[in-house]
């Protein structure tokens, strides 16, 4: 017996012992894939608020054009805004930010780097990420993604202002803030790759003995697939952001055509011979599999949150499991419905709106084996489970309200107008976000030891529900009523100023939401402290990462777990109580 | 195509309201109460299956029916060329240009050096014998003909723009160093007189706001209680909000109670893709005109060699 005692996970943990790193190698330089989980959680959670913060500063423009932007107005620079009323380059580098700052330095690291790194060795028996020193050099890298987004704000004439799509020839001929993101940019989609391969390496290599890959949970089987899309789509972007810098600065015309005139003046420095579609291909490849990189990771955990508080397995696992490896796959074929206003042809339009209509279908069974899963449930009312219920009706919103933009009779109408704003933040906001706060409230427990609040949950939950929906449901009016998206003053122009009412309504919303969230940022630092402390396993659930003390120690689990069953096994008829841990085995 | 939006849409609400009702009933029967457990055994439910089939084909027929008939028409069917009306579109930062051939029916040249504020397109206007010397260029201003086929050239000098007449469900990207053909007829009803009846609206003046009507003007003399034009027809709010406010200040104090307003000019051509800084001010008012009035104004506008503006 003695001699198995020291395999090598004996001596891993032992070595460990050995040397104790020091404040920076434990808290700051760590390898450890938790501290590495909750650095990304924290920084982008930051930069949510941040994101949130510029959004909020737009609304005031568009609510009440041509005012000075109360409280904040007289701190707002000179390229943003003259005498604290905005200015168009203001406004438009604000749209640009949000959207780069929300996709790429808040959900992404949110969904991926914060609960990816901390639950998925976890769960799947791990001690710790493949490899550790990858992990942290993600991190560091996205950190200095975001420092060099951040610093563009103080580049001459202002952050990049061409739209977080960057589209071309517009971003090459625009200041000097757009150097600034497309540096950022490369950084950011450096430190995805670099978490992506671990991902997959993790989940492949490192899972715990009997933890088959139909035993994974379902949101490991989500990581996995969001680890092949950054993996897989990423890398266009990251040579199109080259070549987008190479046009900028060293003269070259990948994207500059022939013979342009820019406010009278012929373009003589470009040669010229590109093409600016070629851009909007290689952004769009990239960018419509980056929408299931930001949804999958919520879902993954909306369907652990609904697992555990329904107490019955997961209605369909395998239906949901070839689901999501589905729409993975076709999240590569659909990316040219975001150009059909670009002139194209109908054989080549006819082919995306049929890849676009099929890949609704993996969507809809999803939602569905999710509903189906509360029937003859036992559903408990906490508040990861509220967020959770929340995640359903707004991402069947968002999904439905696609299909009028992806029949492309019906887009020439709707393109690029706020029916699309509202669409795409109905999957992201309401949808995705809310994803994610479920995950914050349900394995807070599992991180600090202690619960956050319920009541304070509660009260963060209901007014954000609403007013959540009062920012973005106003705009698919708008939007068929033909405003505009990225207009400065959307009053300018007849339509615009005919449902002036409505945007009136969104950004109140929008102020609102923000005070809404004040319950949660006091109940998360209260609670880090000062919240109830709790068993390891609080939730009463069955996948491993409740098998691990909390907080779970470095190397994670006191003895290596070995699973016996799939991962909800809930209200299993015969057995003392309504939930079967995968690292027990089932009772005769 | 507004019809399928319609259809979608009713669609849409018939799929969510069904799944509400399931998720509502879920949430209100199945909650947690002493006594009573989950159960372990999945549903046998064939509903899913069926609503996810009866998705596909709707969607199947949405696409086959609907929609690529559509498409296609919208773009592979232009009109024939001696029916319609061929103009050039040049999409530039922050302004549309069109260009007409003229009475000659030739589109003259153009050179990049010869670009001025006034001649944007640089035709060669100094030659009299160029196919260009009776062409026609208005900035921010499109004439067109009602009832007949339009055909209109897109392209653009700088960045991308999007050619866009939202009441006309016309839409369409402008791309330098290429050249995007579309066409669209306006029926014969959609003069600007026939729009502005129709998009008359009255309400009462506490509720009214200048960003709402600021491009509105009083489509009847609005009298105060003494009996005194407050208001005049054709008359509108002002060109600020701060005139509007004090505008309609003044209009409640003299007692009237409701407006009657319709739009100075009910048709726009807007650019739908971010082009810079001045992006939501890059509008062209639409003038429609029936063929002999349209025939006229080319008469008229041809005939000086200059372009057509001289007020730059």
């Amino acid at each position: 017996m003695s001699e198995h005692g020291h395999g090598p996970q004996g001596r891993h943990g032992h070595d460990h012992h050995g040397d104790e790193p020091g404040f920076w190698q434990k808290y700051v330089f760590s390898v450890d894939h938790k501290v590495i989980g909750i650095q990304y959680t924290i920084t982008s959670l930051l930069f949510l608020f941040f994101g949130f913060c510029l959004m909020m500063i737009m609304r005031w423009q568009l609510a009440y054009p041509n005012s000075v932007v109360p409280v904040i107005g007289k701190y707002l620079g000179g390229a943003m805004a003259s005498g604290g009323v905005l200015v168009g380059d203001g406004y438009n580098a604000l749209g640009a930010m949000h959207g780069t700052i929300m996709v790429f330095l808040g959900i992404v690291p949110l969904g991926v780097g914060g609960f990816g790194n901390f639950v998925l060795p976890l769960q799947i028996g791990a001690p710790d990420m493949a490899f550790p020193r990858l992990n942290m050099a993600s991190y560091w890298v996205y950190f200095l993604g975001g420092v060099v987004m951040l610093g563009s704000f103080f580049a001459p004439g202002g952050a990049a202002a061409s739209g977080w799509t960057s589209y071309t020839p517009l971003a090459v001929t625009a200041l000097s803030g757009q150097t600034w993101w497309l540096f950022g940019m490369v950084l950011l989609i450096t430190s995805s790759l670099l978490g992506s391969v671990n991902f997959i390496v993790t989940t492949v290599q490192l899972r715990a003995r009997g933890l088959s890959f139909f035993r994974l949970p379902f949101f490991v089987w989500a990581q996995f697939v969001t680890a092949f899309l950054l993996l897989l789509a990423f890398p266009p972007l990251e040579a199109a952001g080259v070549l987008q810098l190479m046009d900028r600065l060293a003269g070259t015309s990948f994207f500059m055509p022939s013979g342009l005139v820019v406010s009278g003046v012929p373009q003589t420095q470009y040669s010229g011979g590109g093409s600016p579609l070629l851009w909007q291909h290689l952004f769009w490849f990239l960018a419509h599999p980056e929408v299931y990189v930001l949804i999958l990771p919520a879902m993954g955990i909306v369907a652990e949150v609904i697992a555990n508080n329904t107490r019955k397995p997961l209605w369909g696992y395998k239906s949901l499991v070839y689901s999501v490896v589905f729409l993975g796959f076709m999240s590569f074929v659909v990316w040219a419905h975001h150009m059909f206003m670009t002139g194209m042809g109908t054989a080549l339009s006819t082919f995306f709106q049929a890849t676009t209509m099929i890949i609704s279908v993996p969507s809809v069974i999803i939602l569905t084996c999710l509903i189906i899963s509360l029937y003859r449930a036992s559903i408990r009312y906490t508040v990861p489970m509220l967020f959770a219920l929340a995640f359903l009706p707004m991402f069947a919103i968002g999904g439905l309200t696609g299909l009028p933009l992806g029949l492309t009779a019906s887009d020439i109408h709707l393109h690029d107008t706020y029916y699309v704003i509202g669409h795409f933040h109905y999957v992201v906001a309401p949808g995705t976000i809310f994803g994610l706060f479920a995950g914050i409230y349900y394995w807070f427990p599992k991180v600090t030891g202690r619960k956050m609040s319920d009541l304070l949950g509660k009260i963060h939950f209901w007014p954000s529900f609403i007013f959540i929906n009062g920012i973005f449901f106003p705009m698919f009016f708008s939007g068929m009523a033909g405003v505009l998206r990225r207009q400065f003053d959307q009053t300018e122009q007849i339509h615009g100023a005919a449902a002036h009412g409505l945007t009136v309504m969104s950004s109140w919303s929008a102020w609102l939401l923000a005070v809404a969230q004040i319950p949660f940022i006091f109940n998360f630092f209260w609670s880090i402290w000062k919240g109830r402390k709790v068993t390891d396993n609080p939730w009463e659930a069955t996948t491993l990462e409740w098998s691990a003390p909390s907080p779970p120690p470095h190397g994670n689990f006191a003895t290596v777990p070995v699973v016996y069953c799939g991962p909800y096994e809930y209200s299993v008829p015969g057995q003392k109580t309504d939930f079967c841990p995968q690292h027990v085995a089932l009772e005769a | 195509m507004d019809r399928i939006i319609d259809v979608v849409h009713v669609f849409m609400l018939l799929l969510f309201v069904g799944w509400g009702i399931f998720f509502v009933h879920c949430l209100r029967r199945y909650r947690q109460k002493p006594g009573h457990a989950a159960t372990y055994q999945p549903v046998k439910a064939k509903v899913s299956k069926y609503v996810e089939v009866a998705v596909g084909i709707f969607e199947a027929i949405l696409l086959l029916v609907f929609s690529m008939p559509v498409w296609a028409e919208y773009k592979s069917s232009p009109p024939p060329a001696d029916q319609r009306m061929e103009v050039r579109v040049v999409g530039e930062q922050f302004q549309w240009d069109f260009h007409y051939a003229g009475k000659d029916g030739v589109f003259g040249k153009m050179d990049a050096r010869l670009i001025t504020a006034s001649n944007p397109l640089g035709l060669r206007v100094d030659d009299p014998a160029d196919p260009g010397a009776d062409d026609i260029v208005t900035i921010n201003e499109f004439h067109m003909p009602v009832g007949r086929p339009m055909y209109l050239r897109l392209t653009s000098k700088d960045v991308i723009h999007s050619f866009s007449i939202p009441t006309m469900r016309v839409k369409q990207d402008v791309i330098p160093g290429m050249e995007i053909p579309i066409w669209f007829t306006a029926v014969d009803g959609a003069t600007a007189e026939e729009l502005r009846r129709q998009m008359t609206e009255t309400f009462p003046v506490e509720k009214a706001s200048w960003y709402r009507l600021r491009h509105h003007v009083a489509a009847i003399d609005h009298m105060g209680k003494d009996g005194e034009v407050v208001l005049a027809q054709g008359a509108d709010l002002g060109p600020t909000k701060a005139d509007g406010d004090e505008k309609l200040e003044a209009l409640a104090k003299t007692g009237v109670t409701e407006l009657t307003m319709q739009p100075r000019v009910p048709l726009e051509v807007v650019c739908a893709q971010l082009c810079g800084n001045s992006h939501f001010k890059m509008k062209a008012l639409l003038v429609t005109h029936d063929q002999a009035g349209f025939d006229a104004w080319i008469e008229e506008k041809s005939n000086p060699v200059e372009p057509s503006f001289e007020d730059f």
